[in-house]
């Protein structure tokens, strides 16, 4: 009986013949392929045929939607309330900068004190200098996580919004690295539409792979009942732990090319504010939801333009109103609020994208 | 005689003044349908939470399949072989059946987080693997119409046999229930009492369960130990546990105090 050689020891996990590729996972595959490809063809169009300020909100949207999608496995799929990402959007950013201005560059920025020597003397291509910052502050995360996984919920916020804070002070402070409050000057504007939404691709990649795999159900585990996870041989800690490196590691090399699209960057940039838009972005999109994410994450980014049809002067039922500036501020937390009164969860809930979703529906729709 | 799967001695949990557990001697041999009763507030649930590695003992030894686990994390103990249940149920609401008990693997699983990110084929070997198994144990204990559905919005009896089927993934030795009855109509109970049985005697598995259900007890369980103010106050066949004069008074107050025999 099969049901003997189940409990039996080493009898779960032994090494045996692969799996032939099911006919409905090769469908999803060659769609994932088609759908990446049409986006390349529309990234093609938009480069030659829009305009530089499009273009420029698309590449923001692909970084928002990318530091989302990471900063949504720590805190909607592992259920970590952390609120630190600032930090790390901060560390990515000033280590590529560092390690893409040209020597000369930084000699001129540097006037209050001078750069210290191994920075000073040298300048790398972006592509190495953005993987050594991702992994620095995957680093610096992996540091982090032993004090902060200590504690839980509501204490876990405190600890890590200190930690946030920590890093903003360090930038402001540390002037013969960072350049204090002045900041860097003068960045390479190198970020275009190909890397931005690039990385939003592999971080995607990587993200729903380890979502939709063992490792992403013991995650979610943690965040419905960790003492149950721990109890059914989940280490609890090194689950938060890997969760936390990898969505750092990706905020890190996001922070990175925003510092290349934005080209000036100072510590008031990275303030808990960055944090805070971050979070209402995954809120909104739903906790838990990677699709949600990204589409909150460009529904943000595109939809403070779009607002700004509210600053202009109006004639609403004959009644001239002038132009108010910051009208569309207030707009956009009106929408929030009834959004969150209308839609708790979030536009998604936790639910997320996938093929067999879209078949299911067009099915219906097909059917009379 | 083979070597005791679990032993428990001299185990003692104080909080504060409070003594939950005090001195507690337990031995469970191998394959034994064993169970831990005693009145409201006796100090049962503490004892697994002992076993299991959720409190430190303040005092006392507990040895698991051959080794000291005192001070061990509850998921190395669950990974040594002894899985349990909850008296107040901690399922992964969210999550449906399926992926509840396909949380139960991945404590066994040997893949890193990258080999499973890339899909490298050791990984999609075991998760194949893993799949089959939850789909047996769902089957097993009877829950294959339900698999889809989310965990939280099970029957109460569905949830109670899903938290069994969850730690069966897990490849136990021992299987501590606690309170695995509870909530459940008489026809679910005979249910539950035929799939405990069958996990010891198929599939080998050590079963220790706390339970109120008196009936259900004595039917099932061939070793009894008695918990009343944490305590040890009878152990031995349920028909002699029965007419244990300490165990009458600890159920109902009655009668002159006696000596408490061990």
């Amino acid at each position: 009986m099969r049901l003997q050689s189940l409990l039996k020891p080493g009898g779960l996990l032994q090494p045996g013949p692969l799996p032939p590729a099911s006919q409905s996972r090769r469908r999803d595959t060659l769609l994932t392929i088609g759908a990446c490809l049409f986006a390349a063809l529309g990234l093609w169009l938009l480069e030659n045929h829009a305009s530089g300020y499009v273009v420029h909100l698309s590449c923001v949207g692909a970084i928002f939607a990318t530091l989302a999608v990471s900063y949504n496995l720590i805190n909607g799929v592992t259920g970590q309330f952390s609120l630190e990402p600032n930090a790390f959007v901060a560390c990515g950013a000033y280590v590529t900068a560092l390690l893409t201005l040209s020597p000369a560059e930084k000699e001129a920025s540097f006037i209050l004190e001078p750069l210290i020597w191994p920075l000073s003397a040298f300048s790398i291509p972006l592509l190495p200098a953005l993987v050594i910052a991702g992994l620095l502050t995957a680093f610096m995360a992996f540091l982090m996580g032993f004090p902060v996984f200590r504690v839980r919920g509501d204490y876990l916020a405190i600890v890590t919004l200190g930690f946030g804070e920590v890093i903003r002070v360090v930038a402001n402070n540390a002037q013969s690295v960072t350049n204090g409050p002045l900041g860097l000057k003068g960045i390479p504007h190198l970020t275009n539409l190909w890397w931005s939404w690039g990385l939003l691709a592999v971080c995607l990649f990587f993200i729903v792979r380890l979502v939709h795999s063992s490792y992403g159900r013991a995650l979610m585990a943690i965040r419905e009942d960790e003492t149950a996870a721990e109890a059914m041989g989940i280490n609890a800690f090194w689950h938060k732990m890997l969760a936390f490196t990898l969505s750092a590691f990706f905020e890190g090399v996001a922070g990175g090319l925003l510092a290349h699209l934005i080209t000036t960057i100072s510590p008031t940039l990275f303030t808990f504010f960055l944090t805070f838009n971050l979070l209402i972005i995954i809120v909104v999109g739903g906790l838990g939801s990677t699709t949600g994410a990204v589409l909150a994450a460009f529904l943000f980014t595109y939809g403070g333009e779009w607002l700004r049809v509210m600053e202009e002067p109006m004639r609403i039922l004959g009644w001239d109103i002038p132009g108010i500036p910051g009208m569309r501020m207030v707009m956009f937390s009106l929408i929030l609020v009834v959004m969150m009164i209308f839609m708790r969860r979030g536009l998604l809930g936790s639910h997320d994208f996938s093929w067999r979703w879209l078949a299911a529906l067009l099915g219906r729709r097909a059917r009379p | 005689m083979n070597k005791p799967l679990l032993r428990a001695e001299g185990l003692t949990a104080r909080f504060g003044g409070l003594t939950a557990v005090d001195a507690v001697e337990l031995s469970l041999p191998v394959g034994q349908l064993a169970g831990l009763i005693g009145p409201n507030g006796a100090g049962k649930t503490t004892c697994f939470n002992l076993f299991a590695g959720r409190i430190r003992p303040s005092e006392g030894r507990l040895r698991f399949a051959g080794q000291d686990i005192v001070g061990l994390r509850p998921s190395r103990i669950n990974q040594l072989g002894m899985a349990r249940t909850f008296q107040n149920i901690r399922l992964f609401g969210e999550l449906s059946v399926l992926d509840n008990v396909l949380v139960g693997f991945h404590g066994g699983l040997k893949s890193n987080f990258l080999s499973a990110i890339l899909r490298l084929p050791g990984y999609v070997a075991e998760e194949r693997r893993m799949q089959d198994r939850a789909a047996e144990i769902i089957e097993l204990c009877g829950l294959t119409r339900l698999r889809d559905e989310p965990a939280g919005s099970l029957a109460y009896g569905s949830q109670r046999l899903l938290e069994i089927a969850r730690a069966l993934a897990t490849n136990p030795k021992l299987l501590l229930l606690d309170e695995p009855a509870a909530g459940m109509n008489p026809q679910e109970t005979t249910g539950l009492a035929a799939l405990v049985r069958r996990l010891r005697d198929e599939l080998d598995v050590t079963v220790l369960l706390i339970e109120h259900d008196m009936r259900f007890v004595m039917k099932l369980c061939e070793h009894l130990t008695v918990l009343d103010h944490g305590r040890v106050i009878a152990r031995g066949a349920p028909h002699e546990v029965q007419q244990d004069p300490a165990v009458i008074q600890a159920y109902l107050g009655a009668g002159e105090p006696e000596g408490v025999a061990p």
